[in-house]
Protein backbone atom coordinates (compact mmCIF):
# COMPACT_ATOMS: atom_id res chain seq x y z
CA UNK A 1 0.00 0.00 0.00
CA UNK A 2 2.73 2.20 0.90
CA UNK A 3 4.90 1.30 -1.80
CA UNK A 4 2.13 2.26 -4.29
CA UNK A 5 1.47 5.22 -3.04
CA UNK A 6 5.14 6.36 -3.08
CA UNK A 7 5.32 5.22 -6.52
CA UNK A 8 2.23 7.23 -7.24
CA UNK A 9 4.30 10.07 -5.55
CA UNK A 10 7.16 9.77 -7.85
CA UNK A 11 5.48 10.04 -11.19
CA UNK A 12 3.54 12.85 -9.79
CA UNK A 13 6.45 14.61 -9.18
CA UNK A 14 8.32 13.30 -12.44
CA UNK A 15 5.08 14.78 -14.34
CA UNK A 16 4.84 17.70 -12.60
CA UNK A 17 8.78 18.89 -13.36
CA UNK A 18 8.56 17.22 -16.76
CA UNK A 19 5.67 19.65 -17.55
CA UNK A 20 7.34 22.55 -15.41
CA UNK A 21 10.65 22.05 -17.94
CA UNK A 22 8.18 22.29 -20.73
CA UNK A 23 6.71 25.49 -19.44
CA UNK A 24 9.52 27.35 -18.68
CA UNK A 25 11.87 26.01 -21.73
CA UNK A 26 10.61 29.40 -24.09
CA UNK A 27 11.58 31.76 -21.29
CA UNK A 28 14.72 30.21 -20.86
CA UNK A 29 15.09 30.69 -24.43
CA UNK A 30 14.04 34.12 -24.17
CA UNK A 31 16.78 35.25 -21.24
CA UNK A 32 19.61 33.28 -22.76
CA UNK A 33 19.67 34.26 -26.27
CA UNK A 34 19.01 38.22 -25.23
CA UNK A 35 22.60 38.43 -24.60
CA UNK A 36 24.15 36.65 -27.80
CA UNK A 37 25.06 37.95 -31.49
CA UNK A 38 22.70 35.98 -34.12
CA UNK A 39 25.71 33.98 -35.26
CA UNK A 40 25.93 32.34 -31.86
CA UNK A 41 22.01 32.17 -31.46
CA UNK A 42 22.21 29.83 -34.41
CA UNK A 43 25.14 28.11 -33.82
CA UNK A 44 23.71 27.00 -30.41
CA UNK A 45 20.39 28.41 -28.59
CA UNK A 46 20.04 26.70 -25.68
CA UNK A 47 24.11 27.13 -24.13
CA UNK A 48 25.12 30.98 -23.11
CA UNK A 49 29.16 31.48 -22.78
CA UNK A 50 29.73 33.66 -20.15
CA UNK A 51 32.90 34.76 -21.98
CA UNK A 52 31.15 36.33 -24.77
CA UNK A 53 27.94 37.23 -23.28
CA UNK A 54 27.15 40.85 -23.74
CA UNK A 55 24.58 43.43 -22.69
CA UNK A 56 25.04 45.39 -25.96
CA UNK A 57 22.11 43.75 -27.57
CA UNK A 58 19.74 44.77 -24.94
CA UNK A 59 21.16 48.13 -25.34
CA UNK A 60 20.77 48.32 -28.79
CA UNK A 61 17.25 47.50 -28.38
CA UNK A 62 16.65 49.70 -25.41
CA UNK A 63 18.23 52.53 -27.86
CA UNK A 64 16.01 51.69 -30.35
CA UNK A 65 15.69 55.03 -32.67
CA UNK A 66 12.13 53.83 -34.38
CA UNK A 67 10.89 52.94 -29.99
CA UNK A 68 11.86 54.18 -27.14
CA UNK A 69 10.87 51.68 -24.87
CA UNK A 70 11.34 53.76 -21.80
CA UNK A 71 8.40 55.81 -23.34
CA UNK A 72 6.56 52.68 -24.06
CA UNK A 73 6.47 52.07 -20.91
CA UNK A 74 5.73 55.18 -19.56
CA UNK A 75 2.42 55.77 -21.56
CA UNK A 76 1.50 52.09 -20.70
CA UNK A 77 1.77 52.63 -17.09
CA UNK A 78 -0.40 55.78 -17.59
CA UNK A 79 -3.61 53.76 -19.43
CA UNK A 80 -2.90 51.30 -16.63
CA UNK A 81 -3.20 54.19 -14.17
CA UNK A 82 -5.87 56.06 -15.57
CA UNK A 83 -8.33 53.04 -16.48
CA UNK A 84 -8.18 51.66 -13.10
CA UNK A 85 -8.71 55.21 -11.32
CA UNK A 86 -11.30 55.63 -13.82
CA UNK A 87 -13.22 52.47 -13.62
CA UNK A 88 -12.98 52.62 -10.14
CA UNK A 89 -14.61 55.88 -9.42
CA UNK A 90 -17.84 55.35 -12.24
CA UNK A 91 -17.69 51.58 -11.13
CA UNK A 92 -17.71 52.04 -6.95
CA UNK A 93 -20.64 54.18 -6.99
CA UNK A 94 -22.95 52.73 -9.58
CA UNK A 95 -22.64 49.22 -8.22
CA UNK A 96 -23.48 50.86 -4.75
CA UNK A 97 -26.69 52.20 -5.87
CA UNK A 98 -27.60 48.79 -7.71
CA UNK A 99 -26.49 46.39 -4.60
CA UNK A 100 -28.82 48.76 -2.36
CA UNK A 101 -31.68 49.32 -4.61
CA UNK A 102 -33.68 46.47 -4.63
CA UNK A 103 -35.86 47.43 -7.24
CA UNK A 104 -36.40 46.05 -11.17
CA UNK A 105 -34.90 48.83 -13.07
CA UNK A 106 -31.45 48.01 -11.18
CA UNK A 107 -31.71 44.20 -11.78
CA UNK A 108 -32.41 45.36 -15.31
CA UNK A 109 -29.45 47.77 -15.30
CA UNK A 110 -27.13 45.21 -13.33
CA UNK A 111 -28.32 42.87 -16.45
CA UNK A 112 -27.33 45.45 -18.66
CA UNK A 113 -23.99 45.33 -17.18
CA UNK A 114 -22.98 42.16 -17.17
CA UNK A 115 -24.44 41.26 -21.00
CA UNK A 116 -20.82 43.39 -21.86
CA UNK A 117 -18.57 40.57 -20.06
CA UNK A 118 -19.32 38.54 -22.84
CA UNK A 119 -18.65 40.94 -26.12
CA UNK A 120 -15.76 40.16 -27.75
CA UNK A 121 -13.35 43.35 -27.03
CA UNK A 122 -11.91 42.81 -31.33
CA UNK A 123 -15.81 42.88 -32.70
CA UNK A 124 -16.25 46.66 -31.47
CA UNK A 125 -12.99 48.06 -32.20
CA UNK A 126 -13.84 49.14 -35.95
CA UNK A 127 -17.31 51.35 -34.75
CA UNK A 128 -15.27 52.52 -32.22
CA UNK A 129 -13.35 54.12 -34.11
CA UNK A 130 -16.35 56.12 -35.87
CA UNK A 131 -17.48 56.74 -32.33
CA UNK A 132 -14.48 57.67 -31.26
CA UNK A 133 -14.02 59.74 -34.29
CA UNK A 134 -17.27 61.54 -34.13
CA UNK A 135 -16.22 62.76 -30.60
CA UNK A 136 -12.89 64.26 -31.70
CA UNK A 137 -11.17 61.48 -30.03
CA UNK A 138 -9.38 59.05 -32.12
CA UNK A 139 -6.00 58.54 -32.17
CA UNK A 140 -5.48 60.10 -28.74
CA UNK A 141 -4.77 58.64 -25.21
CA UNK A 142 -8.02 60.01 -23.56
CA UNK A 143 -10.07 58.18 -26.11
CA UNK A 144 -8.10 55.13 -25.47
CA UNK A 145 -8.44 55.47 -21.81
CA UNK A 146 -12.43 55.89 -22.33
CA UNK A 147 -12.55 52.63 -24.10
CA UNK A 148 -10.68 50.66 -21.79
CA UNK A 149 -12.55 51.57 -19.08
CA UNK A 150 -16.03 50.53 -20.75
CA UNK A 151 -14.24 47.49 -21.30
CA UNK A 152 -13.53 46.95 -17.91
CA UNK A 153 -16.63 48.07 -16.75
CA UNK A 154 -18.64 44.96 -16.77
CA UNK A 155 -16.49 42.95 -15.26
CA UNK A 156 -15.65 45.77 -12.21
CA UNK A 157 -19.28 46.64 -11.74
CA UNK A 158 -20.22 42.86 -11.17
CA UNK A 159 -17.41 42.08 -9.13
CA UNK A 160 -18.02 45.27 -7.03
CA UNK A 161 -21.77 44.23 -6.60
CA UNK A 162 -21.43 40.98 -5.25
CA UNK A 163 -19.30 42.32 -2.67
CA UNK A 164 -20.82 45.36 -1.58
CA UNK A 165 -24.33 43.18 -1.41
CA UNK A 166 -22.33 41.04 1.25
CA UNK A 167 -21.89 44.31 3.53
CA UNK A 168 -24.23 44.57 6.32
CA UNK A 169 -26.98 47.47 5.46
CA UNK A 170 -26.60 48.65 8.82
CA UNK A 171 -23.27 50.31 8.09
CA UNK A 172 -25.82 52.70 5.50
CA UNK A 173 -28.28 53.24 8.01
CA UNK A 174 -25.92 54.26 10.78
CA UNK A 175 -23.90 56.32 8.64
CA UNK A 176 -27.53 57.80 7.43
CA UNK A 177 -28.44 58.52 11.17
CA UNK A 178 -25.13 60.13 11.68
CA UNK A 179 -26.00 62.35 9.05
CA UNK A 180 -23.53 61.16 6.21
CA UNK A 181 -24.57 61.64 2.61
CA UNK A 182 -24.07 58.30 0.04
CA UNK A 183 -21.29 59.71 -1.56
CA UNK A 184 -19.71 60.16 1.83
CA UNK A 185 -20.94 56.67 3.03
CA UNK A 186 -19.39 55.17 -0.27
CA UNK A 187 -15.85 56.91 -0.06
CA UNK A 188 -15.45 56.58 3.88
CA UNK A 189 -17.44 53.80 4.70
CA UNK A 190 -17.53 51.27 2.20
CA UNK A 191 -15.16 51.52 0.02
CA UNK A 192 -12.45 51.28 2.99
CA UNK A 193 -14.31 47.70 3.48
CA UNK A 194 -13.68 46.90 -0.25
CA UNK A 195 -9.95 46.72 0.09
CA UNK A 196 -10.19 43.07 -1.02
CA UNK A 197 -12.08 43.17 -4.40
CA UNK A 198 -10.62 46.63 -5.07
CA UNK A 199 -7.00 44.97 -5.27
CA UNK A 200 -8.43 42.17 -7.34
CA UNK A 201 -9.54 44.61 -9.55
CA UNK A 202 -6.86 46.30 -9.47
CA UNK A 203 -4.31 43.33 -10.79
CA UNK A 204 -7.16 42.13 -13.21
CA UNK A 205 -7.63 45.08 -15.19
CA UNK A 206 -3.92 46.09 -15.30
CA UNK A 207 -2.83 42.97 -16.35
CA UNK A 208 -5.35 43.54 -19.15
CA UNK A 209 -4.48 46.89 -20.20
CA UNK A 210 -0.85 46.29 -20.12
CA UNK A 211 -1.07 43.51 -22.16
CA UNK A 212 -3.53 45.14 -24.94
CA UNK A 213 -2.61 45.22 -27.84
CA UNK A 214 -5.26 45.44 -30.08
CA UNK A 215 -6.73 48.69 -28.54
CA UNK A 216 -3.75 50.88 -29.03
CA UNK A 217 -3.31 49.83 -32.36
CA UNK A 218 -6.58 50.67 -33.64
CA UNK A 219 -6.75 53.18 -31.56
CA UNK A 220 -3.93 55.19 -31.83
CA UNK A 221 -2.95 53.91 -35.06
CA UNK A 222 1.07 54.49 -36.43
CA UNK A 223 0.44 57.90 -37.23
CA UNK A 224 -0.21 58.95 -33.76
CA UNK A 225 3.25 58.46 -32.87
CA UNK A 226 2.22 57.23 -29.50
CA UNK A 227 3.09 53.63 -28.83
CA UNK A 228 2.67 51.19 -25.72
CA UNK A 229 4.57 48.59 -24.87
CA UNK A 230 2.58 45.84 -27.52
CA UNK A 231 2.23 48.30 -29.85
CA UNK A 232 6.00 49.69 -30.07
CA UNK A 233 7.25 45.67 -29.44
CA UNK A 234 5.09 45.47 -32.72
CA UNK A 235 6.32 48.07 -34.25
CA UNK A 236 10.14 46.68 -33.48
CA UNK A 237 9.83 43.56 -34.20
CA UNK A 238 7.73 43.06 -37.06
CA UNK A 239 9.59 43.69 -39.57
CA UNK A 240 13.13 42.28 -38.36
CA UNK A 241 11.63 39.20 -37.28
CA UNK A 242 14.83 36.77 -38.30
CA UNK A 243 17.54 39.15 -36.80
CA UNK A 244 17.32 37.45 -33.41
CA UNK A 245 19.91 39.26 -31.93
CA UNK A 246 16.90 42.10 -32.28
CA UNK A 247 14.05 39.82 -31.26
CA UNK A 248 15.16 38.26 -28.21
CA UNK A 249 16.42 41.79 -26.39
CA UNK A 250 13.45 43.56 -27.58
CA UNK A 251 10.98 41.06 -25.93
CA UNK A 252 12.81 40.64 -22.89
CA UNK A 253 12.91 44.07 -22.32
CA UNK A 254 8.94 44.26 -23.16
CA UNK A 255 8.20 40.97 -20.37
CA UNK A 256 10.45 41.75 -17.96
CA UNK A 257 8.79 44.98 -15.45
CA UNK A 258 5.62 42.48 -15.70
CA UNK A 259 7.72 38.98 -14.94
CA UNK A 260 9.24 40.91 -12.27
CA UNK A 261 6.06 42.53 -10.87
CA UNK A 262 4.65 39.03 -11.15
CA UNK A 263 7.51 37.05 -9.04
CA UNK A 264 6.96 39.46 -6.38
CA UNK A 265 3.29 39.43 -6.29
CA UNK A 266 2.37 36.04 -7.86
CA UNK A 267 0.38 34.70 -4.46
CA UNK A 268 -1.51 38.16 -4.69
CA UNK A 269 -2.52 37.73 -8.70
CA UNK A 270 -3.10 33.97 -8.58
CA UNK A 271 -5.68 34.38 -5.71
CA UNK A 272 -7.41 37.29 -6.96
CA UNK A 273 -7.91 35.93 -10.14
CA UNK A 274 -9.51 32.97 -8.55
CA UNK A 275 -11.45 35.03 -6.22
CA UNK A 276 -12.82 37.58 -9.24
CA UNK A 277 -13.62 34.32 -11.53
CA UNK A 278 -15.31 32.07 -8.68
CA UNK A 279 -17.52 34.71 -7.70
CA UNK A 280 -19.27 34.32 -10.96
CA UNK B 1 -49.04 65.90 5.49
CA UNK B 2 -46.02 68.71 6.06
CA UNK B 3 -43.99 65.51 6.81
CA UNK B 4 -45.49 63.26 3.94
CA UNK B 5 -44.22 66.30 2.02
CA UNK B 6 -40.97 66.19 3.23
CA UNK B 7 -40.14 62.27 3.14
CA UNK B 8 -41.15 62.89 -0.77
CA UNK B 9 -38.80 65.53 -1.07
CA UNK B 10 -36.44 63.23 0.83
CA UNK B 11 -37.35 60.49 -1.87
CA UNK B 12 -36.75 62.55 -5.03
CA UNK B 13 -33.98 63.75 -3.65
CA UNK B 14 -32.29 60.93 -2.93
CA UNK B 15 -33.56 59.08 -6.32
CA UNK B 16 -31.78 62.34 -8.10
CA UNK B 17 -28.52 61.08 -6.30
CA UNK B 18 -28.29 57.19 -7.00
CA UNK B 19 -29.63 58.48 -10.59
CA UNK B 20 -26.25 60.56 -10.43
CA UNK B 21 -24.02 57.75 -9.01
CA UNK B 22 -24.97 55.65 -11.67
CA UNK B 23 -25.75 58.02 -14.76
CA UNK B 24 -20.53 57.98 -15.24
CA UNK B 25 -20.80 54.00 -15.57
CA UNK B 26 -24.03 54.09 -18.11
CA UNK B 27 -22.37 57.07 -19.97
CA UNK B 28 -19.36 55.47 -20.49
CA UNK B 29 -20.20 51.90 -20.74
CA UNK B 30 -22.61 52.69 -23.50
CA UNK B 31 -21.47 55.35 -25.03
CA UNK B 32 -17.99 53.31 -26.24
CA UNK B 33 -19.68 49.50 -25.68
CA UNK B 34 -23.12 49.63 -26.47
CA UNK B 35 -23.02 52.25 -29.30
CA UNK B 36 -20.50 50.66 -31.14
CA UNK B 37 -22.45 46.75 -30.82
CA UNK B 38 -25.46 49.00 -32.13
CA UNK B 39 -22.88 50.44 -34.85
CA UNK B 40 -21.89 47.01 -35.84
CA UNK B 41 -25.28 45.88 -36.52
CA UNK B 42 -26.20 48.85 -38.57
CA UNK B 43 -23.15 48.52 -40.60
CA UNK B 44 -23.59 45.18 -41.38
CA UNK B 45 -26.94 46.18 -43.64
CA UNK B 46 -25.17 48.85 -45.36
CA UNK B 47 -22.10 49.32 -47.84
CA UNK B 48 -19.76 51.70 -46.39
CA UNK B 49 -16.13 52.97 -46.83
CA UNK B 50 -15.28 54.87 -43.94
CA UNK B 51 -14.67 57.61 -45.38
CA UNK B 52 -16.27 60.56 -43.42
CA UNK B 53 -17.87 62.52 -45.85
CA UNK B 54 -19.85 59.24 -47.65
CA UNK B 55 -23.06 58.06 -46.32
CA UNK B 56 -23.66 54.59 -45.28
CA UNK B 57 -25.60 52.96 -47.96
CA UNK B 58 -28.57 50.39 -47.07
CA UNK B 59 -27.75 47.41 -49.06
CA UNK B 60 -29.74 45.00 -46.67
CA UNK B 61 -28.15 41.22 -46.40
CA UNK B 62 -26.05 41.65 -48.84
CA UNK B 63 -22.77 42.20 -46.68
CA UNK B 64 -23.72 38.70 -44.84
CA UNK B 65 -24.44 37.15 -48.34
CA UNK B 66 -20.96 38.12 -48.99
CA UNK B 67 -19.55 36.61 -45.65
CA UNK B 68 -21.01 32.95 -46.44
CA UNK B 69 -20.23 32.89 -49.95
CA UNK B 70 -16.38 34.15 -49.40
CA UNK B 71 -14.19 31.33 -49.21
CA UNK B 72 -11.52 32.90 -47.49
CA UNK B 73 -14.38 33.96 -44.70
CA UNK B 74 -15.95 31.08 -44.13
CA UNK B 75 -12.53 29.58 -43.81
CA UNK B 76 -11.95 31.97 -40.70
CA UNK B 77 -14.98 30.73 -39.26
CA UNK B 78 -13.78 27.21 -39.49
CA UNK B 79 -10.44 28.40 -38.21
CA UNK B 80 -11.94 30.06 -35.29
CA UNK B 81 -14.05 27.50 -34.61
CA UNK B 82 -11.39 24.59 -34.52
CA UNK B 83 -9.07 26.80 -32.37
CA UNK B 84 -11.77 27.22 -30.06
CA UNK B 85 -13.41 24.21 -29.96
CA UNK B 86 -9.53 22.00 -29.77
CA UNK B 87 -8.51 25.01 -27.89
CA UNK B 88 -11.31 24.92 -24.96
CA UNK B 89 -10.94 20.90 -24.80
CA UNK B 90 -6.91 21.26 -24.25
CA UNK B 91 -6.65 23.76 -22.20
CA UNK B 92 -9.85 22.81 -19.46
CA UNK B 93 -7.90 19.00 -19.66
CA UNK B 94 -4.54 20.19 -19.09
CA UNK B 95 -5.71 22.77 -16.42
CA UNK B 96 -8.06 20.24 -14.21
CA UNK B 97 -5.93 17.77 -15.07
CA UNK B 98 -2.66 19.84 -13.18
CA UNK B 99 -4.68 20.98 -10.88
CA UNK B 100 -5.45 17.57 -9.74
CA UNK B 101 -1.82 16.95 -9.57
CA UNK B 102 -0.85 20.36 -7.52
CA UNK B 103 -3.81 20.42 -5.20
CA UNK B 104 -1.87 20.00 -1.96
CA UNK B 105 -0.16 23.06 -0.64
CA UNK B 106 3.59 22.89 -0.33
CA UNK B 107 6.58 24.42 -1.99
CA UNK B 108 7.28 22.01 -4.89
CA UNK B 109 3.39 22.46 -6.12
CA UNK B 110 3.66 26.44 -5.24
CA UNK B 111 6.48 26.40 -7.56
CA UNK B 112 4.57 24.45 -10.12
CA UNK B 113 1.64 26.70 -10.00
CA UNK B 114 3.48 29.64 -10.48
CA UNK B 115 5.68 28.14 -13.26
CA UNK B 116 2.15 26.85 -15.08
CA UNK B 117 0.44 30.60 -14.75
CA UNK B 118 3.78 33.09 -15.77
CA UNK B 119 2.47 32.97 -19.77
CA UNK B 120 -0.79 34.81 -18.83
CA UNK B 121 1.10 37.66 -17.71
CA UNK B 122 3.02 37.97 -20.41
CA UNK B 123 1.05 39.56 -23.50
CA UNK B 124 0.09 37.23 -26.13
CA UNK B 125 1.70 39.76 -28.75
CA UNK B 126 4.91 39.44 -26.92
CA UNK B 127 3.77 34.95 -26.52
CA UNK B 128 3.44 35.14 -30.30
CA UNK B 129 6.65 36.41 -31.52
CA UNK B 130 8.76 34.27 -28.80
CA UNK B 131 7.21 30.98 -30.56
CA UNK B 132 7.63 32.13 -33.77
CA UNK B 133 11.58 32.60 -33.19
CA UNK B 134 11.21 29.30 -32.09
CA UNK B 135 9.08 27.43 -34.30
CA UNK B 136 9.81 29.50 -37.32
CA UNK B 137 11.08 28.15 -40.36
CA UNK B 138 14.62 29.56 -39.47
CA UNK B 139 13.63 29.45 -35.69
CA UNK B 140 15.82 27.68 -32.70
CA UNK B 141 14.54 24.12 -33.33
CA UNK B 142 14.89 23.97 -36.99
CA UNK B 143 17.91 25.37 -36.69
CA UNK B 144 19.23 22.83 -34.33
CA UNK B 145 17.50 19.87 -36.72
CA UNK B 146 19.54 21.13 -39.71
CA UNK B 147 22.27 20.93 -37.88
CA UNK B 148 21.91 17.37 -36.60
CA UNK B 149 21.71 16.66 -40.14
CA UNK B 150 17.88 15.77 -40.08
CA UNK B 151 15.25 17.58 -42.15
CA UNK B 152 13.48 20.69 -40.48
CA UNK B 153 9.99 20.30 -39.24
CA UNK B 154 6.73 22.80 -40.82
CA UNK B 155 5.49 24.31 -37.36
CA UNK B 156 5.15 27.20 -39.17
CA UNK B 157 5.43 27.07 -42.88
CA UNK B 158 2.69 24.06 -43.53
CA UNK B 159 -0.90 24.88 -43.25
CA UNK B 160 -1.81 22.16 -41.03
CA UNK B 161 1.26 22.28 -38.71
CA UNK B 162 0.46 26.26 -38.18
CA UNK B 163 -2.82 25.99 -36.94
CA UNK B 164 -1.74 23.12 -34.44
CA UNK B 165 1.53 24.95 -33.08
CA UNK B 166 -1.06 28.36 -32.90
CA UNK B 167 -3.43 25.91 -30.83
CA UNK B 168 -0.55 24.11 -28.72
CA UNK B 169 1.11 28.13 -28.18
CA UNK B 170 -2.47 29.66 -27.17
CA UNK B 171 -2.97 26.74 -25.08
CA UNK B 172 0.65 27.24 -23.39
CA UNK B 173 -0.36 30.78 -22.53
CA UNK B 174 -3.70 30.75 -21.43
CA UNK B 175 -4.57 27.46 -19.31
CA UNK B 176 -3.11 28.79 -16.36
CA UNK B 177 -5.56 31.10 -15.89
CA UNK B 178 -8.40 27.91 -15.75
CA UNK B 179 -5.83 25.80 -13.33
CA UNK B 180 -5.82 28.89 -10.39
CA UNK B 181 -9.79 28.63 -10.72
CA UNK B 182 -9.70 24.51 -10.86
CA UNK B 183 -7.76 24.69 -7.76
CA UNK B 184 -9.89 27.40 -6.40
CA UNK B 185 -12.61 25.42 -6.87
CA UNK B 186 -11.04 22.16 -5.82
CA UNK B 187 -10.27 23.27 -2.23
CA UNK B 188 -14.47 23.87 -1.86
CA UNK B 189 -15.14 20.26 -2.69
CA UNK B 190 -16.15 18.68 0.55
CA UNK B 191 -13.67 16.53 2.47
CA UNK B 192 -15.94 14.34 4.26
CA UNK B 193 -17.45 13.32 1.53
CA UNK B 194 -14.31 12.19 -0.33
CA UNK B 195 -13.45 10.31 3.02
CA UNK B 196 -16.51 8.56 2.77
CA UNK B 197 -16.41 7.73 -1.02
CA UNK B 198 -13.06 6.13 0.45
CA UNK B 199 -13.83 4.02 3.31
CA UNK B 200 -17.24 3.14 0.98
CA UNK B 201 -14.38 1.33 -1.04
CA UNK B 202 -13.85 3.67 -3.81
CA UNK B 203 -10.77 4.02 -5.96
CA UNK B 204 -9.22 7.15 -7.16
CA UNK B 205 -11.52 7.07 -10.35
CA UNK B 206 -14.63 6.08 -8.47
CA UNK B 207 -14.18 8.91 -5.96
CA UNK B 208 -13.11 11.99 -9.15
CA UNK B 209 -16.05 10.77 -10.78
CA UNK B 210 -19.15 10.65 -7.88
CA UNK B 211 -17.81 13.56 -5.41
CA UNK B 212 -14.93 15.72 -7.09
CA UNK B 213 -16.25 16.48 -10.75
CA UNK B 214 -20.28 17.08 -9.62
CA UNK B 215 -18.89 19.55 -7.04
CA UNK B 216 -16.92 21.24 -9.46
CA UNK B 217 -19.74 21.94 -11.68
CA UNK B 218 -20.30 25.52 -11.34
CA UNK B 219 -15.83 25.59 -11.48
CA UNK B 220 -16.03 23.65 -14.80
CA UNK B 221 -18.66 26.08 -16.12
CA UNK B 222 -16.78 29.23 -15.55
CA UNK B 223 -13.69 27.45 -17.04
CA UNK B 224 -15.17 26.26 -19.62
CA UNK B 225 -16.91 29.89 -20.77
CA UNK B 226 -13.79 32.51 -19.85
CA UNK B 227 -11.51 30.13 -22.12
CA UNK B 228 -14.27 29.62 -25.00
CA UNK B 229 -14.56 33.38 -24.73
CA UNK B 230 -10.89 34.42 -24.65
CA UNK B 231 -10.14 31.63 -27.79
CA UNK B 232 -12.80 33.33 -30.13
CA UNK B 233 -11.44 36.43 -30.12
CA UNK B 234 -7.86 35.10 -30.68
CA UNK B 235 -6.09 38.14 -32.72
CA UNK B 236 -2.67 39.01 -30.95
CA UNK B 237 -1.27 35.96 -31.68
CA UNK B 238 -1.77 35.58 -34.93
CA UNK B 239 -0.30 39.02 -35.88
CA UNK B 240 2.30 38.20 -34.25
CA UNK B 241 2.62 33.82 -34.93
CA UNK B 242 1.62 33.65 -38.81
CA UNK B 243 0.42 36.27 -39.39
CA UNK B 244 -2.23 34.39 -40.14
CA UNK B 245 -0.62 32.74 -42.94
CA UNK B 246 0.23 30.14 -44.65
CA UNK B 247 -2.37 30.58 -47.08
CA UNK B 248 -4.78 31.50 -44.72
CA UNK B 249 -4.77 29.00 -42.44
CA UNK B 250 -4.63 29.99 -39.23
CA UNK B 251 -6.35 33.71 -40.07
CA UNK B 252 -9.30 33.58 -37.42
CA UNK B 253 -12.38 35.93 -37.60
CA UNK B 254 -11.36 38.56 -34.95
CA UNK B 255 -7.67 38.49 -37.60
CA UNK B 256 -10.08 38.64 -40.25
CA UNK B 257 -12.33 41.82 -39.17
CA UNK B 258 -9.05 43.84 -38.20
CA UNK B 259 -6.51 43.01 -40.30
CA UNK B 260 -8.29 42.28 -43.75
CA UNK B 261 -11.76 43.77 -43.89
CA UNK B 262 -10.94 47.30 -42.10
CA UNK B 263 -7.99 48.10 -43.87
CA UNK B 264 -9.63 47.44 -47.40
CA UNK B 265 -12.20 49.65 -46.15
CA UNK B 266 -15.14 46.93 -46.32
CA UNK B 267 -16.47 48.38 -43.38
CA UNK B 268 -19.49 46.63 -44.01
CA UNK B 269 -18.31 43.32 -44.23
CA UNK B 270 -15.97 43.55 -41.40
CA UNK B 271 -19.55 44.42 -39.46
CA UNK B 272 -21.02 41.71 -40.31
CA UNK B 273 -18.40 39.50 -39.22
CA UNK B 274 -18.36 41.36 -35.99
CA UNK B 275 -22.15 40.71 -35.67
CA UNK B 276 -21.35 36.82 -36.14
CA UNK B 277 -18.62 36.74 -33.81
CA UNK B 278 -20.85 38.23 -31.03
CA UNK B 279 -23.37 35.98 -31.87
CA UNK B 280 -21.62 33.04 -31.16
CA UNK B 281 -19.88 34.48 -27.95
CA UNK B 282 -23.75 35.01 -26.39
CA UNK B 283 -25.18 31.63 -27.82
CA UNK B 284 -22.03 30.06 -26.44
CA UNK B 285 -22.08 31.59 -22.78
CA UNK B 286 -26.33 31.24 -22.55
CA UNK B 287 -25.77 27.47 -23.32
CA UNK B 288 -23.22 26.90 -21.00
CA UNK B 289 -25.18 29.22 -18.40
CA UNK B 290 -28.04 26.56 -19.17
CA UNK B 291 -25.93 23.42 -19.03
CA UNK B 292 -24.58 25.01 -15.38
CA UNK B 293 -27.87 25.61 -14.18
CA UNK B 294 -28.24 21.61 -14.82
CA UNK B 295 -25.01 20.00 -13.44
CA UNK B 296 -25.71 22.98 -10.40
CA UNK B 297 -29.14 20.68 -9.89
CA UNK B 298 -27.50 17.42 -9.97
CA UNK B 299 -24.46 18.68 -7.26
CA UNK B 300 -27.10 19.91 -4.96
CA UNK B 301 -28.68 16.52 -5.35
CA UNK B 302 -25.89 15.11 -3.76
CA UNK B 303 -24.62 17.79 -1.73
Amino acid sequence: MSRTRGSAATVRVVFVGLASLAMLTPLYILVVNAFKSQREILANPFAIDFSTATFRYLADAWNNPDFSILKGYGITLALVVCVNVLAIMVCAPAAYVLARTPDLVARLLLFFFIAGMFIPTQTVLVPVIFVLRALGLMGTLTGLILFMTATTIPFTLFVFFGYIRMLPRSLDEAAAIDGAGKYYTLWRIILPLMRPILATVFILNSLSVWNDFASPQMILGPGSGIYTVTTGVYAAVGQYSTDYSKVFPTLLLAVIPILVIFVVMQRHIMSGLAAGAVKG
Amino acid sequence: MTRKNVSRIGAWRSAGVRAGMVAPAVLIYAALLVVPVGYAFYYSFTDYNGFPNRVPEFIGLDNYRTMFESHDITGTMVVTAIVAAVGAVAVNLAALGLALLLQKTNRFNTFGRVVMFYPHVLSALVVGFLWQAILGPQGVINTLLEKAGTSSLPFLSDPDGALWSMILVIVWSLFGVQLVLYLAGLQAVPQDLIEAARIDGAGRWGTFRAVTWPSLASTVTVAVITSCISLLKTYDVVVSLTGGGPAGSTKTLAYSILAVSFPQRKIGVASAQAVLLIVAAAIMAITVLVLRRRAENDAESIG
